[in-house]
């Protein structure tokens, strides 16, 4: 019920205004009760906290309860007549929880009994969830707080402090903290009560349990309106972990570091950017580029083979030249085994990285190792080559006996069969030593890219004249394509021309069923293959083991006489192998495999 | 039967030019001669025509010069027949009688170029037994 607003005349009269017009005004909760609890009175502003009251129970208006409180603090102020003040927890008229004070204060009659309470309420629910917010910061945070005064004693300290230190309230800080008798030297919170700034710094407190705890220390003056203050706060961040961690990848980056700059293959790689972040002394040796140079993505994609950059960033995985060759900064090229990965994490490339492994001393090797086969070809050969002359020698001493005897005999025919004799060997001696010397030489076969399928056609097609005559089956079998590739003709035309020759005798040699002689060419993983095979009369144990050292041909239809041992070393001169398979009685194959990344390079001739 | 007056003689070697030869010194010297030119041929002549004596290369490629001899050794009416072994290459009848095992040993090593009248000398001195 709205009270007519009394209007002021005089200064006194203010008592006048006062009595009606405050209790309404006041921006507090006012309520009066009885003996029985019940509301006689309230004010605005508590029907505004607390809604309807009349006949109701202060118990059940404040705190939604069918009985009393088991501690009522109206009750105690019935009897002993004193105010209080509570903290209380209740319900506010939209049954929402609150936090109010409450003021509880008796009514005194003329003959000093209590019939009715007055209760004010201060409605403190927001201060309440600030300071409660508070208090949690200030004890769960993960840092520790103290407040430190001006003799260096800690006033109060954190959960947190208290629960890794144990309590350190009224002892020294340097004492608690750091189990150290005087101050330290260098001490934030001294600075800061100097000159009233803020002032980070970095401590190492131990625990009681001996860990030390390295942390990064901000004290805080905790001012007055005025400025003047007696305590500062100290916030202390424990950085153990986060040190540990910096060392820990400190190690672990100078341990991966010196692996790189360590080892013998040369490592090199870009950032996503493109920018060149590693290339290690090894790379540096490879590519002949100087310490302190810089190399720019471009040098090095130039630098390596054609193509190879741009395959390595466009898929993912590694790209692998198990034989390639780079080039160096001075414009030579270097033998080297090649891996280039794109580097994937997450959310897309990190870069590129690229590992090369020197060749060069293998492939130093190998030519070593062709050279001492050669030799041993060689050794074998001048052992094959005495048994040649032998024979040729023998042959020209028959002739100078069929000569001589003829003469004796007065035989005109042995006279002349003695001087076919000598004509004929002398012409093979010449032939032999032509052959031998062409032989004994080193490296010769000059190779340009020629179609492989050809050759064996070739030389099919030479024989096949003769071996229709023998009435033998000479065929040439092409097996899918072969794309063109470095060999010198002439000298492949030659081993082909030797192993068809052969084959052929060997047919002759046998009589009875059907002879045939299959000429194949084919590639199979990256190996251009060669096969002559035959029905033949085959080849027993003893005569395999010695086919390719001991034995030349001055047989055959082939032309040189050193046979199979020429064969074998232009194969080997072409990087490849040969090897055959033979039954007696059953037949012969030979097969000649030249592995592509092994062939010779192609020798750019004069036009 | 009629005995023979020469003895016959099996030459075998892959070279045409010195079978002439042989066979025109064995002949002038009174020999009856058959000629080879490799050890399966030289196997089959020895079977028909059972010779008194054979002169075997032991260098030849087509079949192995001692293949051949252990065929002469292993066949019974063969293998009492001597064999002088020729060869082209001074350690390769070092290697053979290595691998002669139980077979018994050539009457006689040759070495070319050969000297016809040593060869005659120790082809009589076999023959004459």
């Amino acid at each position: 019920m709205a009270e007519k607003l009394t209007t002021v005349s005089s200064p006194n009269d203010f008592l006048k205004w006062i009595n009606p017009q405050l209790f309404a005004a006041i921006p507090l909760g006012i309520a009066v009760i009885d003996s029985d609890y019940n509301l006689v009175y309230a004010n605005k502003a508590f029907e505004q906290l607390f809604g309807t009251w009349k006949n109701r129970k202060c118990y059940n208006v404040y705190k939604s309860k069918d009985e009393m409180c088991s501690y009522c603090e109206s009750a105690m102020t019935f009897k002993d007549g004193v105010s209080r003040v509570n903290e209380e927890v209740g319900y506010d008229k939209n049954k929402r929880h609150i936090n109010y004070l409450q003021h509880t204060a008796p009514i005194v009659d003329e003959n000093g009994n209590f019939p009715y309470i007055v209760h004010i309420f201060t409605n403190i629910t927001e201060a309440t969830q600030i300071r409660d917010e508070h208090q949690i910061l200030y004890d769960q945070v993960p840092c520790n707080i103290l407040l430190i005064d001006k003799n260096f004693r800690i006033v109060k300290a954190n959960k947190r402090l208290r629960d890794s230190l144990g309590n350190p309230e009224g002892k020294h800080c340097f004492e608690a903290l750091k189990g150290v008798k005087h101050k330290c030297t260098e001490c934030t919170a001294r600075q800061t009560f100097a000159d009233g700034q803020i002032h980070t710094g970095y401590h190492v407190w131990k625990t009681k349990t001996g860990k030390t705890l390295h942390l990064h220390v901000i004290t805080v003056p905790l001012k007055r309106a005025d400025g003047s203050f007696d305590l500062v706060m100290e916030m202390a961040v424990d950085v153990t972990q986060t040190l540990k961690l910096q060392d820990d990848l400190k190690f672990a980056h100078t341990y991966l570091q010196t692996i790189i700059s360590t080892s013998m293959d040369g490592i090199f790689a870009v950032n996503e950017k493109g920018k060149v972040t590693i290339f290690n002394p090894a790379a540096r040796k490879f590519f002949k580029i100087k310490d302190d140079q810089i190399v720019s993505r471009e040098e090095l994609a130039a630098m390596l083979p054609k193509g190879f950059w741009a395959k390595v960033s466009e898929q993912p995985g590694h790209v692998y030249l198990p034989e390639t060759e780079v080039k160096t900064n001075d414009g030579e090229t270097f033998p080297v085994r090649l891996i280039g990965n794109k580097l994937m994490a997450d959310d897309g490339s990190i870069g590129m990285a690229f590992s090369a492994q020197d060749l060069s001393e293998i492939k130093q090797l190998e030519r070593e190792k062709l050279e001492a086969e050669r030799l041993a070809a060689v050794g074998h050969t001048v052992a094959g080559l005495a048994h040649g002359i032998k024979n040729l020698i023998t042959a020209l001493e028959g002739g100078m006996y069929m000569l001589n005897s003829g003469l004796d005999q007065e035989s005109i025919e042995r006279v002349q069969k003695g001087m076919e004799m000598l004509a004929r060997n002398i012409q093979r001696i010449s032939i032999f030593v032509k052959a031998f010397l062409s032989f004994s030489k080193g490296r010769e076969i000059q190779a340009k890219m020629s179609n492989p399928a050809d050759i064996a056609e070739e030389v099919v097609e030479l024989y096949s004249v003769k071996a229709e005559e023998l009435g033998i089956l000479l065929k040439n079998e092409k097996i899918g394509d072969i794309p063109p590739a470095p060999i010198d003709y002439e000298s492949m035309h030659e081993c082909l021309t030797n192993l068809v020759g052969n084959a052929i005798d060997a047919c002759q040699m046998s009589n009875g069923t059907a002879c045939h002689v299959t000429v194949r060419a084919f590639e199979e993983n990256g190996t251009i293959v060669y096969e002559v095979a035959d029905n033949g009369c085959g080849m027993d144990y003893e005569v395999k083991k010695k086919v390719f050292t001991t034995f030349f041909t001055t047989k055959g239809l082939g032309g040189s006489g050193l046979g199979l041992l020429m064969i074998k070393k232009i194969v080997h001169e072409h990087g490849g192998s040969i090897d055959l398979k033979s039954e007696s009685g059953k037949g012969t194959t030979f097969r000649i495999r030249l592995p592509r990344r092994r062939l010779p390079k192609v020798i750019e001739k004069e036009a | 039967m009629v005995m023979r007056e020469n003895k016959k003689i099996l030459i075998v070697d892959d070279e045409q030019d010195i079978l002439t030869y042989f066979e025109a010194v064995f002949q002038d010297n009174g020999f009856d001669t058959v000629s080879a030119e490799d050890g399966i041929e030289g196997f089959e002549l020895a079977k028909s025509e059972k010779p008194d004596l054979i002169v075997l290369d032991v260098t030849m490629p087509k079949q192995s010069g001692l293949k051949t001899y252990r065929q002469y050794k292993r066949h019974p009416a063969l293998k009492n027949i001597p064999v002088i072994i020729v060869t082209a290459v001074d350690d390769s009848f070092k290697v053979l009688l290595d691998e002669l095992e139980e077979l018994e040993l050539p009457k006689g090593i040759f070495n070319k170029p050969i000297d016809p009248q040593a060869l005659l000398k120790v082809v009589a001195g076999i023959l004459s037994d």
